[in-house]
């Protein structure tokens, strides 16, 4: 290589390297390197050192090595002496590292330890994966003022400054739990229950993925954990706990709930739904899902995602009011739900006229036998623009 | 072919007319062309065998690189509308069988099929149907997963198809029953080869060659060999259990029926994790051949390379579980795994200080073959050094199956092993072709190669740090976070480099195609190497060596070249390869037996697709199959390993010997 | 390669293949039709490869003095077999079908031998290579079939003998057995110059031996225990009351349940019921189970006796005005012991008018509530 050449090179390594280490997206929302809860913080303040060790031994050897190839190139010298090698060197390049990697060692063990910790929970949330969504069931803990086993899913409300314990399983196949900026993941898996710890400084939404593939849509399968103050999880537990208002007579949203209890009660429960008769509507979803179950929407509004927290409830301007809030500021606008300006009619209306069109899921009718006729998630219910006005006016209704 | 004669005298008197025909009646007469395509797929010779296996899997290196092209295709845009979900998922579980088990495991098993025997000073393999035996059955092995391309849809469930979504429920096409029997044909392809290569390395070795003064390739080689052998049998069994639930109704991992979806991710991860040892360490053996050629040293400390691969593949069956951290094993299994993955950093990372020893105070000849190696050591390092952040157990629980993931095993997998074959490739096409691959295009393909790979996962760092899940079919605005060097721009720039890349290996493929079609013989020695491998024809003659050489040290054939003077300690040649090359053919043995082609290997190989076909639609075909399966087994069992006379026409008078055109 | 014969075969055989995969494509069903032209492709193939052997049926000789074998023909048993062929075809359409079937196989078996065989005798003069070119042919045939033929009757009757005799008779009998196979194996192997027909001798009375058991073992039929578990369906249903059940509870300790991450273990201590979940401190007397989830709980028997641990999981309308419990259960296990039970639960607790529940049976006002969210 000319002079010139090497030096284009040179340069060029120059540029790439600084490009690349100020190339991060700022404020990325899933950032493993950004922790917001303590949990994580054990995991970044474990990482980040090591991140730096092997940082800099590569560029000791990338280092190393362009030094030998300029100046060990072929110039016309003799044949160079045949070392056959040096143990001393050898070995203590294997003392070495092994020592460092003991160090990194003592100190993994520690960190992995205290993240099993369950001894020292606060707060016992159950959460449930199935393709594509997840379900949470908070069970009776009076000291939060849940009296009443809470159902949800899609978005994950716990308080701030609190030590969550998720105790996670799944329906079918293997899914994974991951919150990045509050701890690493968790897989859910059929037929065991793993549990993982959760805790968040500051009230805020924080967003995750599921991390295993899992079939045909796992890439619309995501979740956020919401961190409310003390004061603000209490007046969402005290909403939660509260069944659905049936909707005055005459209204677009009464004929809505007909066309509800018609179509989607088959899957989705609504607490306090009552049919025709007067009795509570109970949604039988083991008759109508494979995996057995569906969202409960009794307080569909209450959360501003949808359908596997994959498309958002609120429009883009209120979104951004919600998201990105202040910590301050964030437990009241979060409260405030979804209202009928703020609606994302859109995918809403998407999602109802063809779901599976949005998020594949061999909801297909036509191909049912590997699973004796059930669904493998919300199919085409075919409904009519009418009935898909009627039913938006009545699922506003459910906050 | 059998027997090369020395002629014989000519005043032999003619021997009466025999009452036996000397040609035998039907179409399946043992083949012993010599020439043509019969000499091809009858073959039992390790050298024409290494070479199918190379196009092979050049042919898979082509199939999975546009599976993984049309991957970054979908992933450059957010909500990307190149592939559908299915097809998506489809394609990143072919990208990664293909890649493993069809590009770089039989390429790795083509040079060690062409090199090993020519390394060691021997003729041919211990067991050449066998050997035989072993390239068809990948090939149709292959053949046979590809084929669920066209019959429904190929599997889908990720290439580590973890249970219970690769049950008959969750993954109901036939491209999961496909996929599993295609890789259980060719599995049997891995593990008789290994029997084959270990019986070959401990038994064949040219008289005087230690263990010791071995080529580090085939000590690589034979480590490899040991992990197959070991590591095959237990993805086979997780295999046999997957069919089984999905074709005969099984519970293996049924969790309704008390399964534990775990016991799928153990079995596999058993395997593979010595599997991603078997992948890179045949490269490994390539470059620790090619650095010491091109530095005019020799391998700096070989004892320590050797011990250290060795070590890797012992410790290699401690770690799997660093596979599972985030699935659930419980704080106990996660420290232990987690403790033993940082040790087995420690023999991979004294290879590195070996390499770099080796070229410090060399004679550094930048061929194209040593662009690769050293790429190797520099790409491999950074991939190592990611592996060592996954090893620390709470971290990997933030990368695991992010994007994060994905750049470290492609920095070692490309980086590593990829690199290193091309090394391979650059370095030995002048012994197998006779012709040496244009340097200036070499060159051009490396550069396109590292700049390739380099955009293409350099990102997918940033990326998987920054959240981007793997196996996504698309990403998305709303997690792709702001400013202008967010998850998109990421994206993109992998998109653009994946593009690139492809352009590389192109080049590659032209520079082969250029090479074939030039004139251009090449020197006997154009590297002037070290291994015995060397000291043959270009390409070697079908018996190797006229005369097996004995062995006094490790790099045979530079000691015979050069010695140094004991009183100015300057190395001086004192012989050229020409004239190592003519003292051999002066002496050469008079009778060399040779293997005896045969078309058993071929039959028995292509009968097994036959029965999974059957498993799949029709159990009487399965049945057919079966039937020709077992008359193969006993019509090669009949067969002798070498073709009695009679099975040959005789010289018509005048010619002497019944010995062959060269090969090429 | 191909002889003209051969070729005009293949071609009717590719032929017929190809308007066969036309027809089906066309009628979209495989009818009578698609039979007929896959029969024809078949023998039109099997034609084929008779005549690629036979070379046409033209004897071509290096040299021409290499007559054919002049010696007279010896004998030969195909035809016989033949015949008795077609017999036991014809019989076998009035009787068994089996026997026609074996009838099939006979005529199948000595047309192959007897063609290649007459085929093999005028190749040449010299007998040793006639017979080399058969078995050429026909070994890699005959010594698979006939090894599995043999082995298969082998196998046959010796699981008749094991299945007629009682369990313990049994055991004797496979180790007497496999014994002799050991000690005669190793009798053959240390005297290598035993004479041949020493040696097909032992074999040949061990294999008779072998058989006319399994024949008596057949006729004898299986033994009683098999046959009554059989017909009751012992084995194929879960007792879940306070008694001990002969067949649903046999070597209940012989069961390991090391389940790891059950949702919740169950324990009996000192007559009480408690319940301890995964993940959660202390004991509890409900456990929260997700709907539509096969979950597992581990029963540890921590009293004196033995016990059963009993889950209520609902009820189901078997009949007209007929419903029954769900139930499922573990074994009886023994003190100190455990053992596993997966079960899914459906339903929503909300609805419900029992609510889902594990208890002991004999053990009165112990339960754990299972609470379906």
């Amino acid at each position: 290589m000319t002079k010139s050449m090497r030096k284009l090179v040179a340069s060029a390594a120059g540029l790439g390297t600084a490009a690349f280490l100020a190339g991060c997206a700022k404020d990325a929302p899933q950032d493993t390197w950004q922790p917001k809860g303590s949990n994580a913080q054990k995991i970044d303040d474990l990482q980040k050192p090591v991140f730096a060790i092997a940082g800099v031994i590569g560029l000791i050897v990338i280092a190393v090595v362009t030094y030998v190839i300029f100046r060990y190139r072929d110039r016309g010298q003799p044949i160079p002496e045949q070392t056959h090698g040096k143990p001393a060197l050898e070995i203590g390049m294997t003392i070495l590292p092994a020592l460092i990697l003991t160090g990194v060692g003592v100190f993994t063990f520690r960190t992995v330890f205290d993240l099993a910790k369950t001894s020292d929970t606060e707060m016992i949330i159950n959460v449930t994966g199935q393709q594509w969504w997840w379900e949470y069931d908070y069970p009776v803990q009076e000291e939060f003022g849940i009296t009443e086993p809470i159902i949800s899913s899609g978005q994950l409300v716990m308080p701030v400054g609190t030590k969550v314990l998720l105790r996670e399983t799944s329906r079918d196949v293997i899914h994974s739990y991951w919150i990045p900026a509050l701890n690493g993941k968790r897989d859910a898996v059929p037929g065991r229950v793993h549990t993982l710890r959760l805790d968040a400084d500051k009230p805020g939404i924080y967003a995750g993925q599921c991390t295993e593939f899992c079939g045909l849509s796992h890439a619309n399968m995501r979740m956020e954990a919401v961190a409310l103050s003390k004061e603000d999880f209490a007046a969402w537990v005290q909403n939660q706990l509260k069944p659905a208002a049936t909707p005055a007579d005459g209204t677009l949203a009464k004929e809505g709930e007909a066309v509800f209890l018609n179509q989607c009660v088959r899957c989705h429960q609504v607490n306090g739904l009552l049919k025709a008769d007067g009795t509570p509507a109970i949604a039988a979803p083991d008759e109508n899902v494979y995996s057995g179950a569906a969202p409960n929407l009794t307080h569909l509004m209450s959360r501003n995602t949808f359908a596997g927290a994959t498309w958002d409830l609120l429009k883009k301007e209120c979104r951004d009011n919600v998201w990105k809030a202040t910590p301050e500021e964030f437990g009241k606008k979060y409260l405030a739900g979804v209202s009928e300006d703020c609606l994302n009619q859109i995918d809403l209306r998407r999602w109802l006229r063809n779901a599976p069109e949005m998020k594949p899921m061999y909801a297909d009718p036509t191909k049912l036998e590997p699973t004796n006729g059930l669904y493998r998630g919300m199919p085409n219910l075919g409904l009519t623009e009418d009935d898909i006005d009627k039913l938006v006016a009545y699922l506003v209704t459910l906050k | 072919m059998a027997i090369i004669e020395q002629p014989a005298p000519a005043s032999t008197p003619e021997p009466a007319l025999p009452a036996t025909p000397t040609r035998a009646y039907g179409a399946f007469k043992r083949p012993v062309a010599t020439t043509g395509w019969k000499s091809w797929v009858f073959t039992v010779d390790h050298k024409k065998l290494g070479i199918m296996y190379g196009a092979m899997a050049m042919f898979f290196f082509i199939v999975g690189g546009i599976e993984a092209v049309l991957i970054r295709l979908q992933l450059a845009a957010p909500d990307g509308k190149v592939l559908s979900a299915d097809v998506y998922n489809q394609m990143f579980t072919m990208h990664a069988t293909t890649m493993v088990f069809l590009f770089v495991m039989p390429m790795a098993a083509a040079f060690a099929n062409y090199f090993v025997p020519l390394q060691i000073g021997a003729r041919d393999v211990a067991f050449p149907r066998i050997n035989a035996f072993g390239f068809w059955c990948v090939l149709a092995g292959g053949l046979f997963i590809n084929l669920s391309w066209f019959f429904g849809g190929a599997a889908d469930g990720g290439w580590f198809m973890y249970a219970p979504n690769s049950g008959p429920v969750f993954s109901p096409s036939t491209g999961v029953d496909y996929w599993a029997f295609g890789l259980q044909i060719a599995g049997i392809a891995s593990l008789t080869g290994a029997i084959n290569m270990i019986v070959t390395v401990l038994n064949m070795r040219a008289p005087g060659m230690s263990l010791m003064k071995m080529p580090i390739f085939t000590w690589l080689t034979l480590v490899v060999q040991f992990l197959l052998l070991f590591a095959v049998p237990v993805i086979t069994v997780a295999l046999f259990l997957l069919s089984f639930q999905r074709s005969f109704g099984a519970t293996f991992f049924d969790v309704a029926a008390g399964a534990d979806p775990l016991l799928w991710q153990h079995l596999f991860w058993i395997f593979g994790h010595p599997e991603v040892y078997i992948l890179i360490l045949p490269s490994f053996g390539i470059i620790s051949e090619v650095l010491p050629v091109f530095s005019k040293k020799p391998l700096f400390g070989y004892p320590f390379v050797v011990f250290s691969g060795a070590a890797i593949g012992f410790v290699g069956w401690g770690v799997w579980a660093h596979h599972m951290f985030a699935s659930g094993l419980g704080p106990v299994s996660v420290a232990v795994f987690s403790v033993a993955t940082m040790a087995i950093a420690v023999p991979t990372g004294v290879k590195i200080v070996n390499w770099t020893m080796t070229i410090w105070g060399g004679k550094l000849n930048f061929t194209a073959a040593m662009h690769f190696a050293v790429g190797l050591i520099v790409l491999f390092t950074i991939g190592g050094l990611s592996g060592v952040t996954h090893s620390v157990a709470p971290s990997d629980t933030q990368q695991t199956d992010t994007y994060y993931i994905v750049a470290h095993f492609h920095y070692v997998l490309f980086g590593g092993a990829v690199f290193g074959l091309f090394a391979g490739f650059y370095y030995w096409w002048p012994k197998m072709f006779g012709k040496q691959l244009n340097e200036r295009l070499g060159k051009a393909n490396f550069w396109f190669m590292v700049i390739g790979m380099n955009l293409t996962f350099g990102p997918m760092h940033i990326l998987g740090l920054q959240g981007q899940p793997r196996r996504m079919y698309v990403w998305t605005e709303a997690r792709a976070g702001e400013g202008f060097f967010n998850l998109g721009f990421w994206n993109l720039v992998a998109s653009i480099g994946s593009l690139i890349l492809s352009v590389g290996v192109l080049l590659f493929l032209i520079n082969v195609w250029k090479t074939a079609r030039s004139k251009e013989v090449a020197p006997l020695d154009p590297w002037d190497a070290r291994t015995l491998e060397w000291m043959t024809t270009s390409p070697p003659k079908e018996h190797n060596f006229d005369v097996i050489p004995t062995v006094h040290h490790l790099d045979e054939f530079f000691h015979r070249k050069y010695a140094e003077d004991p009183v100015t300690h300057e190395i001086k040649q004192v012989a050229t390869a020409e004239d190592i090359l003519a003292e051999q053919e002066a002496n050469a043995d008079k009778h060399i037996h040779m293997p005896s082609p045969s078309y058993w290997p071929l039959l028995l190989a292509f009968s097994l697709p036959i029965i999974t076909l059957g498993i799949i639609y029709s159990i009487p075909v399965a049945i057919l199959g079966a039937v020709i399966t077992l008359l193969s087994m006993f019509g090669w069992a009949l067969e002798p390993s070498t073709a009695p006379d009679s099975d040959y026409d005789p010289p018509a008078s005048g010619e002497g010997t019944k010995e062959l055109a060269p090969l090429g | 390669m191909f002889t003209p014969g051969s070729k005009y075969f293949l071609g009717l055989a590719g032929f017929s293949t190809a308007f066969m995969i036309a027809y089906i494509v066309v009628v979209d069903q495989w009818d009578g039709g698609a039979t007929a032209l896959a029969a024809i492709a078949c023998a039109a193939g099997l034609l084929a490869g008779l005549s690629l052997f036979n070379r046409d049926g033209e004897v071509k000789v290096g040299d021409t003095s290499a007559a054919a074998n002049a010696a007279p023909l010896g004998a030969s048993l195909w035809p016989l077999i033949a015949t008795v062929g077609v017999v036991l075809l014809a019989v076998g359409l009035i009787t068994h079908e089996i026997v026609f079937l074996l009838g099939l196989v006979a005529i199948a078996a000595s047309f192959i031998e007897w063609v290649v065989q007459s085929w093999s005798e005028s190749a040449s003069s010299d007998t040793a290579f006639n017979n080399e070119a058969r078995g050429r042919l026909l070994h890699p045939l005959e010594f698979p079939v006939l090894a599995a033929v043999g082995l298969g009757i082998i196998i046959v009757s010796f699981s008749r003998i094991m299945l007629a005799v009682s369990r313990d008779v049994g055991a004797i009998t496979f180790i007497v057995v496999s014994s002799a196979v050991l000690f005669v194996g190793s009798v053959f192997a240390l005297k290598p110059n035993m004479k041949k027909t020493l040696v097909a001798g032992i074999c040949t009375i061990g294999a008779v031996g072998i058989i006319a058991g399994g024949i008596a073992g057949a006729s004898n039929g299986k033994r009683d225990e098999l046959v009554e578990a059989k017909e009751e369906g012992h084995y194929s249903h879960k007792e879940c009351g306070p008694e001990k059940n002969k067949y649903f509870d046999k070597n209940a300790e012989k069961t390991v349940s090391m389940r790891s991450n059950p949702i919740a273990t169950i324990e009996l201590v000192d007559g009480k019921l408690q319940a301890r979940e995964l993940g959660v401190e202390g004991y509890t007397q409900t456990i929260t189970v997700p709907r539509a989830n096969s979950s597992t709980v581990i029963f540890r028997n921590k009293s004196n006796e033995e016990h059963r641990l009993v889950l209520y999981m609902g009820t189901e309308q078997v009949q007209e005005g007929v419903t029954e419990d769900i139930l499922t259960c573990t074994q009886m296990i023994g003190p100190d012991s455990e053992q596993a039970l997966t079960f899914k639960l459906n339903k929503s607790s909300y609805g419900q008018e029992k609510p889902f529940a594990f208890t002991v049976p004999g053990l009165e006002g112990q339960s754990i509530e299972a609470y379906v969210p």
